[in-house]
């Protein structure tokens, strides 16, 4: 092999492991994807979520009622109620299972630190929220969050979350989904008030409760009450509604097309 | 035990369009090729010339349409001065944004330097509009010396560590996709580069008409080289998830068992891959074989890096989260797809016949002393010889 040969070969070796020898730690050290301050708010506050899956019945109000507050486009969703038929196989009775899924707002939210403008951030009182002004729309958020809790709202162009109705709290109401909760299955509240209705409930199912994906180290503060571990990761299920086809060989088994 | 069947389930979109494939894809190569370029144009190694005249016009029309693609992926492009207006050092994307045109200017410049002489020596010549436009470009009668063309490719060289360094790790940190979510991919990223640029040289080197022998031999040691630095790699992840449970090898994992469509992609990838290897081993013994050869071979290896992101990019977006099986995605006709894909390759041809039309890119020479065209010394005689009545009759 010639000198000049071998200095590529070298040259491309050192590049290759130059690149695969910074350890990732090193670099989160160096601060690069840290969570950055939190800004605006109350900080006096931090919002929670607890929902008891023992009161939901799956009837999707707080869907529908997000959905119209909020006005999000047809097909994309701040909350909706995940829904799963489980069969028992030895007996073979068969129950529903709901799972209410929305942003969890979390205390290390993954979605942060990616924005490459700011424009989403964590208010001092937790809320995570995107300035649709300032959102290039890049998608970075959208990939980052492990709950698929994030979509480009396609009036906007921009990214689109759940805020727990941050304008209705400001305005001393409930969230719409919790407004419209016919079995009051969604209970928010100021989680550093400790006489809040929340911060009772924390203190009283503490070991019972649940939260999604903890092993991806977010910290959801939403928080489920009656929950089977089992779904808190992604579901081992059968696609079943993709099976649904019409005459045409077309899928009809969902309504929420996109 | 208990089954469970998902009856209400939202259907989630992919986030990162087919343009993200092709920013990755472009990127890639153009620092590859810089890379591939460095002995002959920065280090003056006259055998490496033909290959770093090759390498820089891809390297430059990748550069330049590279950041197309970027920009098309934002759903909001015209608010791409939010990138400036609001800095923000804790986000590899952000980073990225200030490097992506530092790097820019970096190579613009290099080639540049690197063409002047030619440029100039054209201006001289009587080519009605190629020669003023030849003038133009080569702004004045100065002479940079070799130092300044070393140091400005240096420079090049240094900022093309930080795309590589962004591009891999602004993927690689994402958690909420474990297949992503492993150190090894920002070096795969690197390597399945250095194929797809080592493929790009042996395609322009057959359609330029060039056909240099030392670039297709040097070509296919890269190639070889990439290949074996792309294995190891893609092992080592592998058994590092064996190992000691990486979460990105157990959804790879999970996904190829439980995909018939991720079955396909990973025989089919791994039949590529496997097959390039192969045969750039093979070809490079015979200069014959790899004269005839090169051109097919290079085509190959550019398809492996484009389906790498493509797989990597796409395919694992389509793995679903929080609910079960796959999302099912088509490539859209329209820009989010199939025109994307196209049009950016349009786009890229365009770069490279304007450089073509305008640049006298063949006898870009690193050595100034050397006047161009006339005694370009490490112009291999095929090159001149070959080059002018097929590419050159238009302008001269």
């Amino acid at each position: 092999m010639d000198p000049i040969r071998r200095s590529l070969l070298g040259q491309l070796a050192r590049l290759s492991a130059g690149a695969a020898l910074v350890p990732l730690s090193s670099v989160a050290g160096a601060g690069i994807n840290a969570q950055p301050p939190r800004r605006e708010g109350d900080p006096s506050k931090r919002y929670g979520m607890l929902i008891d899956l023992r009161r939901c019945i799956g009837c999707q109000a707080c869907t529908v009622a997000c959905h119209i507050e909020n006005d999000a486009p047809l097909g994309n969703f701040r909350t909706v109620v995940s829904q799963f038929e489980v069969e028992q196989e030895s007996t073979g009775e068969v129950a529903t299972f709901m799972l209410p899924r929305l942003c969890n707002h979390c205390d290390n939210p993954p979605c942060v630190p990616v924005c490459p403008v700011q424009a989403t951030f964590q208010r001092q009182d937790g809320i995570v929220v995107v300035d649709s002004e300032r959102c290039v729309g890049c998608a970075y958020c959208v990939n980052a969050c492990p709950y698929d809790a994030r979509f480009i709202n396609e009036k906007t162009q921009t990214a689109d979350k759940c805020t727990f109705c941050a304008h209705r709290l400001e305005a001393g109401l409930l969230p719409a989904c919790v407004e419209s909760c016919v079995g009051g299955a969604r209970i928010i509240g100021d989680m550093r008030d400790p006489d809040s209705e929340i911060s009772r409930l924390i203190e009283k199912h503490r070991d019972e409760l649940m939260v999604l994906k903890p092993d991806k180290n977010t910290l959801p503060q939403v928080f489920y009450l009656g929950m089977d571990e089992r779904f808190t990761t992604r579901p081992d299920a059968k696609p079943g509604i993709w099976d649904v086809l019409g005459m045409d060989g077309k899928e009809v088994g969902y309504e929420f097309g996109h | 035990m208990s089954l469970v069947t998902e009856v209400v389930v939202p259907r989630y979109g992919i986030a990162w369009y087919p343009w993200a494939v092709q920013y990755f894809f472009l990127i890639a190569l153009s620092y590859s090729t810089l890379w591939l370029a460095a002995p002959g144009l920065i280090l003056g190694k006259q055998a490496w010339m033909p290959t770093a005249r090759i390498a820089l016009l891809a390297c430059v029309s990748t550069t330049l349409v590279a950041p197309v693609a970027l920009l098309a992926d934002l759903h909001q492009p015209l608010r791409f001065w939010h990138f400036y207006g609001y800095p923000t050092p804790w986000s590899w994307m952000s980073l990225g944004s200030f490097i992506l045109p530092l790097y820019l200017g970096a190579v613009v410049l290099l080639a540049w330097l690197a063409w002047r002489p030619a440029l100039k020596a054209r201006s001289r010549q009587n080519d009605g509009w190629f020669s003023r436009v030849a003038g133009w470009l080569a702004w004045g009668e100065w002479q940079a010396p070799r130092a300044v063309l070393a140091l400005v490719g240096l420079g090049a060289l240094i900022v093309s560590l930080g795309i590589m360094l962004y591009t891999g790790f602004e993927v690689a940190i994402v958690k909420g996709r474990p297949l992503w979510n492993t150190a090894w991919l920002p070096p795969m990223f690197v390597a399945t580069g250095v194929i797809g640029a080592c493929g790009l040289v042996l395609v322009l080197n057959r359609i330029s008409s060039l056909r240099s022998p030392d670039t297709n031999r040097q070509m296919l040691a890269a190639l070889v080289a990439a290949c074996a630095i792309t294995g190891f790699i893609a092992l080592t992840w592998f058994l590092d998830g064996v190992n000691a449970v990486s979460g990105s090898v157990a959804a790879a994992l999970n996904s190829v068992s439980h995909s018939a469509a991720w079955r396909t992609t990973a025989i089919e990838g791994g039949i590529a891959g496997v097959l390039l290897a192969a045969l750039a081993l093979v070809m490079r013994r015979s200069p014959a074989r790899r004269r005839a050869m090169g051109w097919l071979l290079g085509l190959l290896a550019l398809h492996v890096a484009w389906m790498f992101r493509w797989v990597v990019l796409m395919n694992v977006q389509s793995v679903a989260r929080n609910s079960a099986g796959f999302h099912d995605y088509h490539v859209a006709f329209g820009s989010y797809g199939l025109l994307g894909i196209v049009g950016i390759f349009g786009l890229w041809l365009t770069a490279v016949l304007l450089i073509d039309l305008f640049v006298p890119w063949r006898e870009a020479a690193n050595d100034p002393r050397a006047e161009p065209v006339s005694s370009a010394p490490a112009a291999p005689d095929i090159s001149s010889t070959s080059a002018s009545p097929e590419g050159a009759p238009s302008h001269g």
